[in-house]
């Protein structure tokens, strides 16, 4: 019962102040919406009519056949929409923003192909954007099929004993850009995503797939704000010394407190997934044993990381400090600031290997992936091997003397 | 001097303050750095090709007749294998698609490429007999890779079916006739150029028909990674240095709540100078973080802020608004128990809606429109200018606009100061 007491206590106390309201339900709420908002911005990119990458077009070679060649071929893209510059503008254009990049065909280009010779086309374009390597792809196969048509009409020319010959070369290439033209390679080729159901994006067509979860696993972290400034302030006006001199054993002080923390984080939790259900269509319900073992695996980890934290900080502003600083380690390495699949190699494997990469691998199989219970199993029990790990730390430091007298 | 003397007794207590330095420079260097962590390889331009576990099962088989080494699936099937792709490729062989799709769920493997039988038969015939790929749907670039991967391939089988085409069309032409011994020829000449076009092409830039440049950029201007660094910094800089100027003006609310400014009110100095003091406190402290960015921003990241008159503009401004605000806000709050949820929640509120959270996605046009309501949102606007390389000219209008909101947010929130303290 007095086990009880302590938990009623920590609950009531925390849930008296208002700000707890704003860090545990409002913040959370108004980022949710955002992130989704942006999640789908970032998908469907603006909101215009025409969604292709718009690409600059420097023709420095004219007259000649392969470039018109090339620029017809792109002109019908479903990927890229053309807008011609003149030279010297690129650099300008994509600083402003006009062009996504910029496709330079240099003097000669024509004439130097149908030789056989190099001459490189140069797509101008910030290597590390992801823009830039959609645009590769997107050109990779139209310029292909221009130089493979070049070299076609080349061997024709030699079977025919015309080579050079530019009448002959013409005709041949002209050939095999139209028969290149009829072929279509892309729809021998069709993707499908591995979910329950057939959907149309990877976040299950409801970006509130992918933000719901991961505001929801920040803001656990979050919530230790005022979760663990209760540890504190018992430290600080004594009341903790108090309670040692009862005959209440240090073991039932801790686990009170454990306890409260994790009703209040898994309460919040819970609040955030019937928010989410209800508000944004993310279908947690659609396991719910499954959501509730990665739920209560996240409590029990966030909370005794909690305990820890109230233990470490000497004051209000640091378990404020410690709290943030782990919400922003344990949310960056654990995906749900961006995927793991677009961080570098070392990033992701260590993010692989924390509990908050663990829970978001569990909603996601449930919301995204589509599986049922068992795919949740090993999650739960990563995050319940964390929890524990974490509760031994919290529990050595304190009944470190000092700081149970202090 | 005596408004010095408080604003640097205000300092020295800020500089004992760990959760002052922790928010104020450790928070928004952890975030830069966890991100450019994160992104840290794309540093030179190159990207480096995601690790992915690729399932192939392939029911595809070399139909009686065909003038084909090997069926298209094994072809097909050899590329994930082939020692060029292994070190980020890590292939494996299932019996079925109902093996390889378990091992997908059970996130043993992130694409499953299923190639159906008969599959080079109604190639060979004409007929679109289509290949899955089936994609873990957490996954984007992997499976997009394979996708090219297996595009391409099929675009050379494809390409020498065109020059078979063609030269027999040529040859028909010119009154001609194509002789059989002379196609293994042609087709191995063929795919010969065709594998080492490809090969060029990913492998080989200083060789290949189309080839990725960066743009041109002035030396203040950063590109790359530095550049999409700098944005994010520019972010973090922006969203705590109004958190620090927020922070520090709430010592006047301690030491009224304390006792102590009540005892300075007693004294011979005047409340204006008190009052001047603190904004000093507050106003040098802000400008000690923004430079201490702004310098781990250069030395850290490589971070090119822009020409030295346009950084200077966009900090300046930046320290007009986030004192003005900082003022304007703790004018309104009378204990400091409210602090928590106003800087908490407004400013994080106000940095959402001015995009210091979103600088490297693309947000809406109304999205972005809405920045312009807001301090953060300008302060922003003077950096992205600065960063991309602007003149001063260009950051003028931000940086006058932020001057003015600032000094009336102050002006206002002083007056609230000085009627309260009356």
């Amino acid at each position: 019962m007095r086990l009880f007491d302590i938990i009623l206590k920590d609950i009531t106390q925390i849930l008296r102040e208002k700000q707890s309201l704003l860090f545990l339900v409002a913040m959370p709420i108004l980022f949710t919406f955002f992130m989704g908002f942006a999640y789908q911005s970032g998908e469907n990119g603006a909101e215009s009519a025409d969604q292709r990458l718009a690409l600059g077009w420097v023709n420095n070679d004219p007259d000649g056949l392969l470039a018109q060649q090339l620029f017809d071929r792109l002109a019908q893209s479903d990927a890229v929409r053309l807008v011609e510059l003149a030279p010297g503008t690129v650099d300008e254009a994509l600083q402003q923003g006009d062009i996504a990049g910029a496709l330079v065909v240099p003097v000669d280009f024509s004439r130097l192909a149908a030789a056989g010779s190099l001459s490189q086309l140069e797509l101008v374009a910030d290597p590390a954007s992801t823009q830039s390597q959609t645009l590769f792809q997107a050109l990779r196969g139209p310029v292909t099929q221009l130089m493979s048509a070049a070299e076609i009409a080349r061997q024709s020319a030699e079977m025919l004993g015309k080579p050079g010959d530019a009448g002959e070369f013409s005709q041949a290439f002209l050939a095999a850009s139209q028969a290149w033209a009829e072929t279509n390679s892309v729809a021998l080729v069709r993707t499908e995503m591995a979910v329950a159901e057939a959907k149309q994006s990877w976040y299950g067509d409801n970006p509130y797939n992918q933000a719901s979860p991961g505001i929801l696993l920040q803001f656990a972290i979050m919530g230790l704000v005022t979760c663990g400034q209760i540890l504190v302030q018992e430290r600080k006006t004594r009341t903790l010394q108090r309670m040692m001199t009862t005959s209440l054993r240090p073991w039932q002080i801790i686990a009170g407190h454990a306890l409260a923390m994790f009703i209040l984080v898994f309460g919040q939790i819970m609040l955030l997934v019937i928010f989410g259900q209800l508000a944004l269509g993310v279908d947690y319900a659609r396991a719910p044993l499954g959501t509730l073992l990665v739920s209560i695996g996240l409590g029990l980890w966030v909370s005794a990381m909690g305990l820890l934290i109230g233990g470490l900080a000497k004051d209000d502003s640091q378990v404020v400090l410690f709290s943030l600083l782990a919400m922003f380690f344990f949310s960056a390495l654990g995906g749900t600031w961006f995927p793991l699949e677009a961080a570098g190699g070392a990033f992701a494997a260590i993010g692989r290997l924390l509990p908050s990469a663990w829970a978001m691998a569990g909603y996601q199989n449930l919301l995204i992936r589509g599986l049922d219970l068992s795919s949740v199993y090993l999650p739960a029990l990563v995050l319940l091997a964390y929890a524990l790990g974490f509760f031994v730390l919290a529990v050595w430091r304190l009944r470190q003397r000092s700081f149970m007298t202090s | 001097m005596k408004i010095l003397d408080i604003a640097l007794k205000d300092l020295l207590r800020f500089s004992r303050s760990l959760f002052l330095i922790g928010m104020t420079l450790a928070a928004p260097l952890l975030v830069t750095f966890l991100i450019y962590a994160a992104f840290g390889s794309m540093a030179d331009g190159e990207v480096a090709m995601p690790a992915v576990q690729v399932g192939v099962v392939n029911a595809d088989a070399l139909p009686a007749g065909a003038a084909m080494d090997a069926s298209l699936g094994e072809s097909i099937r050899s590329m994930f294998f082939d020692e060029s792709v292994q070190s980020w490729i890590t292939a494996s062989d299932y019996p079925d698609a109902a093996a390889a799709r378990a091992a997908l769920d059970a996130q043993e493997i992130g694409v499953a490429v299923i190639i159906p039988q008969d599959f080079t038969q109604a190639y060979l015939a004409g007929e679109a007999k289509p290949l899955t790929i089936l994609q873990d749907p957490t996954l984007s670039t992997g499976p997009a890779v394979v996708r090219e991967m297996i595009t391409s391939l099929l675009d050379g089988v494809a390409g020498g079916g065109v020059m078979y085409e063609v030269i027999n069309a040529r040859l028909s032409a010119n009154g001609q006739a194509l002789d059989p011994s002379a196609l293994p020829v042609l087709f191995q000449r063929y795919a010969d150029w065709y594998t080492g076009f490809q090969r060029a092409l990913f492998h080989a830039p200083g060789e290949a028909a189309l080839v990725l440049r960066a743009p041109a950029v002035g030396p203040e201007t950063g590109r790359g990674l530095q550049a999409m660094m700098g944005a994010v910094m520019a972010g973090q800089m922006i969203f705590f240095s109004f958190f620090t100027g927020a922070y520090a003006m709430m010592s006047i609310l301690q030491e009224a709540e304390e006792g102590t400014l009540p005892r300075l009110f007693t004294t011979p100095t005047r409340r204006t100078a008190i009052l001047a003091g603190k904004f000093l406190a507050v106003l040098l402290t802000v400008i000690l973080q923004g430079l201490v960015m702004l310098l781990a921003g250069r030395l850290l990241f490589s971070i090119r802020w822009g020409q030295p008159a346009a950084v200077g503009l966009a900090f300046v401004g930046q320290m007009f608004a986030a004192v003005g605000l900082a003022v304007l806000l703790v004018a309104f709050i009378k204990t400091s128990r409210q602090a928590g949820p106003i800087f908490g929640g407004a400013l994080t509120a106000l940095g959402m809606v001015s995009g210091l959270f979103t600088t490297n996605i693309n947000m809406p046009e109304a999205f972005n429109a809405l920045g312009s309501f807001t301090p953060q949102g300008w302060v922003l606007k003077a950096w992205k200018l600065a960063l991309s390389g602007q003149s001063p000219s260009e950051v003028l209008v931000p940086f006058l606009v932020l001057v003015g909101i600032g000094l009336v947010m102050f002006v206002v929130g002083a007056a609230f100061f000085r009627r309260r303290f009356a």
